[in-house]
């Protein structure tokens, strides 16, 4: 299956359940919905999360250290959940509560 | 390594690589004022600046030349642009992006309307008027205007110490602005429209900065930047071009006589350099902010008056060293912000 929106918005879209996720749950979702294989494009939509989270609409809530190298051995991983300015973004940009 | 120092460490690289991308956007910022300057004496333009200026003079065939020249820069621009997203294998998010006009696009395109007609059309008739020197610091206003209309219109914060440092290198840009002014108006001879255009591009780019964060919110900045391009064209292209043309300016055969090897390879350079001082300036605005990210970006007046001693040997005045420095002071006042501060941009 591949993702026909652009893929800020697909991950808004994920979060909008409000629920908190983990940054490698949605980067490994969206490779999947937009086929995108390969570290190179797992780095550019955990780039996207970052980017996102710096914008001020997803909040960056725990971290943890990746010991076992589920994403990236010895980085952080980092969870996240939607922010009130990020729903409004995210209504702006045609996206719907789930 | 314990959680705290890491979690230290990646805010410490997210904000330096944006720093890094606002300074490489400088760096090539500034050397886009060297073929923006040569292109001016090259054909056809030289050539079709003196036809127009015998029918209509001599301010008519600057402004003329200066959108056929900012039309060539838009397309070449476009085309580094496109070459770029290739490499990055990002045509697919382009086209899904480009379907998006109401949430997303439109701000790119609307972007392209001050960034373009306004403040590349104004840097090209201050080059042309005034020199490339003059161009570039007339510029440096710019961070003013974005700042301004960024902590209004979705209100991003500033800090106390990002504020003092964008003042320096205002302060430093009134420096550099002013000495020239001040002696053309002594001499009694001012070339008022070289200076409009100075002031089209510091209004021009302050609003687009403002405005394409809107649509940089919830887009990849490589893909919005090569939208906002793509808009450009469209308005020189398909609408100023042939509007001019249909008015009775010579537009299409001086546009078909660019093609020599020397101007094309020209206005190559300026579409690599500005392209590429685009792509490093979007991508700084999401790791550091508009802010901040077009108060360093605004080192580029210091980096063309460099570049531009180097090349054609223009000594600068001492208004132009003093704020030149100013500029520096102020983006240090930046650089060395407490990392703690950026962490969130803008409040809930």
């Amino acid at each position: 299956m591949s993702g026909n929106r652009p893929i800020k918005f697909r991950i808004l879209e994920l979060l909008l359940d409000g629920k908190e996720h983990w940054n490698y749950e949605i980067v490994s979702r969206i490779q999947k919905e937009y086929d995108m294989q390969g570290n190179y494009n797992r780095d550019s939509i955990n780039f996207d999360i970052i980017e996102l989270a710096s914008g001020g609409m997803l909040k960056d809530v725990e971290q943890k250290v990746d010991e076992a190298g589920i994403y990236k051995k010895g980085f952080l991983l980092h969870k996240y959940v939607i922010t009130d300015f990020g729903k409004a973004r995210s209504s702006d940009a045609c996206l719907r509560f789930v | 390594m314990d959680l705290k120092a890491l979690k230290k460490q990646e805010s410490k690289r997210k904000i330096s690589k944006g720093y890094m991308w606002a300074l490489f956007c400088a760096v090539f910022w500034g050397i886009w004022y060297l073929p923006g300057t040569v292109v001016w004496v090259l054909n056809p333009f030289d050539e079709m600046y003196g036809a127009i200026a015998e029918a209509g003079g001599d301010g008519t065939a600057l402004i003329i030349t200066a959108v056929l020249i900012t039309a060539f820069n838009a397309l070449t621009v476009m085309l580094a642009l496109m070459l770029w997203n290739g490499v990055l294998g990002k045509f697919g998010e382009l086209v899904r992006t480009m379907k998006e006009f109401h949430p997303c696009s439109k701000w790119f395109f609307l972007a392209s309307i001050f960034g373009g007609p306004m403040a590349i059309l104004g840097s090209f008739i201050a080059m042309g008027f005034i020199g490339g020197a003059f161009a570039a610091v007339a510029a440096l206003l710019y961070p003013v205007v974005g700042s301004i209309l960024a902590y209004y219109w979705y209100g991003e914060k500033i800090s106390k110490r990002a504020a003092i440092g964008i003042g320096v290198i205002i302060v430093g840009g009134i420096t550099i602005f002013g000495g020239g002014l001040l002696t053309e108006l002594s001499s009694g001879s001012v070339q008022w429209i070289g200076y409009l255009g100075g002031l089209m591009a510091a209004a021009g780019w302050g609003i687009e900065g403002a405005i394409a964060g809107k649509g940089l919110d919830i887009s990849e900045p490589d893909v919005g930047l090569t939208l906002r391009f793509v808009g450009e064209n469209i308005i020189w292209w398909i609408i100023i071009v042939p509007i001019l043309a249909l008015v009775g300016y010579p537009m299409y055969s001086f546009a078909l006589q660019a093609f020599e090897p020397l101007t094309l390879l020209v206005l190559i350079f300026a579409g690599i350099t500005f392209g590429f001082c685009y792509v490093c300036w979007y991508k700084s605005f999401p790791l550091i902010g508009v802010g901040r990210g077009q108060g360093i970006g605004n080192l580029y007046g210091l980096f063309a008056i460099i570049f531009i001693f180097l090349f054609f040997g223009d000594v600068p005045d001492w208004t132009i060293l003093v704020g030149g420095a100013l500029c520096m002071i102020g983006s240090f006042v930046m650089f060395t912000e407490d990392t703690s501060e950026l962490e969130t941009l803008r409040g809930d």
